[in-house]
């Protein structure tokens, strides 16, 4: 159970983007994907659900084999596929509640009962300490970016997905959200789920303990190691990574 | 025998019907209201029999009754066809009957308020209305008296070649409290008919009132062009809520008058327009008087090739300082042939106001579909769900859930009848954002 990236070209508008991106996440994994900003991190994230916007011109990717490349986000979803957004769309006059429980039936055959529902939703909001009343609210409508990633985790926690990709989901979070996101991540994490955590600063993974770093650059990867890469990098910073790439081109 | 005071106000409309020319309406732009393609003169007033039950309505009627109203009254074509009044409401004192029957029983009544602030001389239309109308629906609601039930209202159009001449008459005593619903209703006919219509309603000071519109005119080539106007006395509130949701084409003047101190609205509209539907709006809150206050929002949607033209007004005349209102209103377009506009405007002749407006044309976000289709959403029902979502906030301020129930059941109808061309169209966009 996997997802594999093979030599993935990616553009928009003109523009090369990925550039030949090489990643294999399985499921059990936690791996972190790190690097400035610009060097294609987000692309790589909305490439790997299906976004429209972005054009893959070369490479493939597959999903427990089987090559999703041209498939629709709706498809890559069901078949076990999750993002947390940087920045997730407002969904107006659509509750919390309805919402999850329209996603939850999209993954199956028959629609969920209420009370089979309710108590997963239940279950879910204590394990995030996330407040009833919120499943009741327009999704993100007038939410704090903190509510919004919580919201964000909330899916995940719903949707049980095999591989989860976070798309800079501690980004603009306080260190209390910044907690209880990364609890819930540690929480679902395991042998069930693969996530790949795209983040530009280390901070994260003070929570979230990934078992590999991916270093990205100009729309690729430049470094591959464990945890210890991260500390390397945070002693570092991104000047020291791209330097070093140069110097390994240059001779 | 119709009083004579009826007698003369019928014999000045229908001096201004034949002196006025079937009009054609322009704005700047590419907007234009015309009625060529309707044959008038192939048209007539039709009668029915009364029917004994709310089983042998018109199905369209039945369709669309909830078994909610304290009091119904329906008029098919040029006669009224049925009258049930709850016996609890006329032990109230709460009067509804045919207009017709009113200017007999209540003369005095009705010559009070008849026309007050309705014109023979707005056009040919309303004067054709004043000069013609037959039936018609007389409401009378006592001081002090709070009706539970809704009282309802239909005009129906079930057969072509039919003209319907509509005027319905609604006056609220002081510190009343009651819930009035008018659905105009058709059958997808195969040809043409005509619903003429002028509406008015006055408050007594106090009064407090709901009143919905409800049109559905089906898939037939029924024209609609009617005036309605609310006006409201000291301290007294009105919701108003007109909804379009169908007819071949709709030309309508909706005004609600904050005409005296204290004087409260709510006013909240709807529309969605599909095949090649037109409908023309132009809507009027009008604050006459000091410490008035409104609350506006239209939304609607456009499928097919239809038009839709929302203009909103808000009008505060000199003197009514101290007034409070805003109007938003928000259009979004379906498909690529769809046409339309949504235009506020203010008219403001005194200081010491609040007074806002806004107004939208939008599409449906890309950003907003991939967002749904990631949690496994297909794209129809993602853009169905945000179609929804987007009415809700309109669907959430009618306050009358047999009302909000019909509604959500016709828009979604009305979404999964032009599903292709809302898939093609977003796929369109979808295509375009990756070619670019």
């Amino acid at each position: 159970m996997s997802l594999e990236i093979q030599n993935l070209h990616v553009r928009i508008e003109e523009r090369e983007i990925l550039r030949g991106l090489n990643l294999k996440v399985s499921k059990g994994e936690t791996h972190a994907l790190m690097g400035p900003n610009g060097s294609g991190k987000s692309t790589l994230a909305n490439t790997i659900m299906g976004n429209p916007t972005y054009e893959v011109t070369e490479g493939k990717i597959l999903f427990n084999g089987e090559d999703m490349t041209e498939a629709g986000p709706d498809e890559r979803a069901r078949a076990g596929l999750f993002m947390a957004f940087q920045y997730p769309a407002t969904i107006p006059g659509v509750s919390v509640a309805n919402f999850l429980r329209m996603a939850v039936n999209a993954k199956r055959e028959e629609p969920i009962k209420v009370k089979e529902f309710g108590k997963l939703l239940g279950e879910n909001m204590e394990l995030l300490r996330i407040d009833r009343a919120f499943t009741s609210r327009y999704l993100n409508e007038g939410f704090s970016g903190g509510e919004k990633k919580r919201a964000e985790i909330l899916q995940l926690a719903m949707l049980k997905p095999e591989i989860a990709v976070l798309d800079e989901t501690d980004s603009g979070l306080d260190i209390d959200a910044l907690r209880i996101v990364s609890d819930g991540v540690n929480a679902l994490s395991g042998p069930d789920m693969g996530s790949l955590i795209i983040t530009h600063y280390t901070r994260i993974l003070d929570y979230v303990k990934p078992q590999f770093v991916h270093i990205m650059l100009d729309g690729r990867i430049v470094r591959e190691g464990g945890p210890e890469l991260a500390d390397e990098l945070e002693d570092k910073g991104y000047d020291f990574v791209r330097e070093e790439v140069a110097a390994a081109n240059g001779s | 025998m119709a009083p004579s005071w009826l007698d003369d106000r019928r014999t000045a409309a229908l001096a201004a019907y034949e002196a006025e020319p079937v009009p054609t309406w322009r704005r700047s732009g590419f907007w234009t209201t015309s009625l060529r393609n309707l044959d008038i003169d192939a048209l007539e007033p039709r009668r029915y029999e009364p029917v004994g039950s709310e089983e042998e309505l018109p199905s369209e009627v039945r369709d669309a009754l909830d078994g909610e109203p304290g009091a119904l009254i329906v008029q098919r074509g040029a006669s009224t066809i049925y009258i049930h009044v709850d016996a609890e409401l006329t032990e109230q004192g709460v009067i509804v009957m045919p207009l017709e029957q009113a200017v007999e029983e209540h003369s005095e009544l009705v010559q009070e308020w008849y026309m007050r602030r309705l014109s023979e001389d707005e056009g040919k239309f309303p004067a054709a209305t004043a000069a013609f109308w037959t039936g018609g629906v007389f409401i009378h609601v006592p001081a002090n008296v709070r009706v539970e039930k809704p009282i309802q209202s239909v005009y129906a159009i079930d057969e072509p070649g039919t003209a319907q001449y509509a005027h319905t008459l609604a006056i609220l005593g002081e510190n009343s409290e009651c819930a009035i619903r008018e659905y105009c209703l058709g059958a997808d006919i195969d040809g043409q008919a005509l619903h003429a219509g002028a509406f008015e309603l006055y408050t007594a000071p106090g009064a407090r009132a709901k009143v919905a519109h409800f049109q559905d005119w089906g898939r037939g080539e029924i024209y609609d062009i009617s005036t309605k106007r609310v006006v409201i006395d000291r301290d007294a509130f009105v919701s108003w809520v007109p909804v379009h949701l169908g007819g071949r084409l709709t030309k309508q003047t909706l005004d609600i008058i904050t005409a005296e101190k204290g004087s409260d609205m709510r006013h909240t509209g709807l529309y969605f327009t599909e095949r090649d539907e037109h409908l023309d709006l132009f809507t009027t809150d009008l604050h006459e008087a000091p410490h008035t206050a409104g609350d506006t929002v239209w939304k609607g949607a456009l499928t097919g090739e239809s038009r839709a033209s929302y203009e909103g007004l808000i009008e505060i005349i000199e003197g009514a300082r101290d007034t409070h209102t805003y109007l938003q209103t928000h259009q979004m377009l379906l498909s690529q042939r769809a046409k339309g506009d949504a235009i506020p405007s203010l008219i403001v002749k005194v200081d010491d106001v609040s007074a806002s407006h806004g107004g939208t044309v939008g599409e449906l976000d890309e950003e907003q579909i991939f967002y749904m289709m990631t949690r496994g959403i297909s794209r129809i029902d993602a853009v169905r769900t945000l179609v929804e979502g987007y009415f809700e906030e309109v669907v959430q301020r009618l306050d009358d859930p047999g009302l909000e129930t019909l509604i959500r059941r016709r828009i979604g109808e009305k979404l999964l009848a032009a599903e292709d061309q809302v898939k093609e169209f977003v796929g369109h966009r979808a295509g375009a954002a990756q070619e670019a």
